[in-house]
């Protein structure tokens, strides 16, 4: 602790403390009749001098972290708090100067920050490779479904007997559905959620180029489903659509297909109508491999599938439960 | 009906450059060749001047597409269709190229887009808005006259 005079010419020390004396390494004969700027050195931070000079020309009292030097060039940080004192005229007379070592505390707070930015910039670093990562996963596996879609669509060209053709092209169509999810997936910015509208839009901008004379339909609510279910829902909406095409809408023949999307209750509610021959006699339709994926996906979704009479054609009807 | 348009396959993946020959055939093009890497896909575009280049970004000598599609679009003065599962590393201005259709590609996204491309080629404008899949960069929308108001299916 020191004790200057604030009315004397540039403030002299007038008393010191062992304390002091200890922590500056000066003797007190060394100090006293002095200003303390002797303290300061070639480190030292002038904003924290001049807001010092200023809290004490304006009679202010006030709290800085100044880095000083003791005698022996030594630097240290100390914690100054500095308090004018007044007579009873209200008049300026002393300040008082205490002052707490903190290096060590300055040193821990230095170790923290260059331990908190290193962190940052490992964690920055891990960010920047997770995505490099994805982007090359992703662009992995769209290459993958063109070289599957490739395969399947030159397999088909050398196929002559009808049956299997038929069967290649479906699987061509599936794995088209697959293919249509991932690039959506990650052309959106959000890779948790999965839009079914602009799904549907997508499927059937590539479907129905082969079928002109097809008039579509489409009313689609906004409908975000998680990821996860994205595939298995892009498949059994495929097959619903591929089987409208085969059963419901004769080649050459216009015809008329619908789907609509919409919210109802707590579900999702997907429909695919076509104005073909409708329902069987009976009701019940044979169990193709189509239908049975359908009715497995749908198992899957927690969704049910119905089929109702569309007067005229038929009339899927999809329901999932909204947050499954 | 004029000449049917000629087109350069640069793409190292070789089942999809075969299956992409039948499609340009089948869109009523001619497949003149086929490069697997970037310096022989400029060399086939200064050589055989094509009218179209369908050009993948990852060749077998890199992810050196880009810089090749540039070098053909002004050297050789061909059309160039992006094919690329990389979409999104394509720069703004896509070097020059006319447009771009994502992999995975459905065969008949790239059937409609050549046939597309063709009708645009021979026309100087273009029939309509282009087909699904086929995304075009400004500088063909603005050349071509592409209607971009056209209401989404």
């Amino acid at each position: 602790m020191i004790i200057v005079d604030a009315q004397a010419p540039d403030m002299p020390i007038v008393f010191a403390n062992d304390a002091f004396l200890n922590m500056s390494g000066y003797r007190r004969d060394e100090v006293m009749g002095r200003n303390c700027r002797f303290l300061q050195g070639p480190d030292t931070d002038t904003d924290v001098i001049k807001a010092l000079a200023n809290a004490i020309a304006n009679g202010e009292p006030t709290n800085v972290d100044v880095l000083n030097y003791r005698k022996d060039g030594e630097p240290f940080w100390n914690a100054l708090q500095i308090s004018p004192v007044r007579d009873a005229k209200g008049q300026l007379v002393y300040y008082i100067g205490s002052q707490v070592d903190v290096t060590a505390r300055k040193a821990a707070e230095a170790a923290l920050e260059a331990a908190a930015a290193e962190q940052a910039l490992t964690a920055q670093q891990a960010l920047a490779d997770r995505t490099a990562l994805l982007h090359e996963v992703d662009h992995r596996v769209k290459n993958n479904l063109q070289l599957i879609t490739s395969l399947l669509v030159l397999q088909t060209r050398r196929t002559l007997d009808d049956a299997t053709r038929a069967a290649l092209q479906s699987m061509l169509s599936r794995v088209s559905a697959i293919a249509t999810v991932h690039r959506r997936l990650f052309q959106s910015h959000d890779l948790e959620r999965f839009d079914v509208a602009t799904f549907i839009r997508d499927l059937m901008g590539d479907v129905s180029s082969g079928r002109e004379e097809v008039e579509i339909h489409l009313d689609l609510e906004r409908v975000d489903i998680p990821a996860a279910q994205a595939a298995p829902l892009a498949l059994a909406v495929n097959e619903l659509v591929d089987n409208a095409f085969k059963h419901g809408l004769t080649p050459g023949h216009p015809g008329r297909l619908s789907i609509q999307v919409r919210r109802l209750n707590g579900h999702y509610v997907i429909e695919v109508c076509d104005d073909g021959p409708g329902l069987p006699e009976g009701g019940a339709f044979d169990q193709g491999f189509g239908l049975t994926i359908t009715n497995l996906l749908a198992q899957q979704l927690r969704a049910t599938l119905t089929f109702e009479a569309g007067e005229p054609g038929l009339r899927a009807i999809l329901k999932l439960p909204a947050h499954g | 009906m004029s000449r049917p348009l000629s087109v350069l396959i640069v793409e190292d993946e070789v089942l999809l450059a075969v299956e992409l020959g039948f499609l340009v055939r089948e869109a009523g093009c001619v497949e003149v060749g086929h490069a697997l890497d970037s310096a022989d896909a400029v060399r086939l575009a200064q050589d055989l001047k094509p009218d179209i280049a369908l050009v993948d970004v990852h060749l077998s000598d890199g992810p050196t597409g880009v810089d090749a599609a540039r070098e053909i679009a002004e050297q050789a003065g061909a059309i160039v269709l992006f094919m690329t599962a990389n979409v999104k590393r394509l720069p703004d201005d896509l070097a020059g190229a006319c447009g771009v259709i994502g992999k995975p590609y459905s065969d008949r996204a790239v059937r409609r887009a050549l046939t597309f491309l063709a009708r645009c080629l021979q026309d100087g404008a273009a029939p309509g808005p282009p087909p699904p899949g086929l995304a075009l960069s400004d500088s063909f929308v603005g050349r071509w006259g592409v209607d971009q108001t056209a209401p989404a299916a």
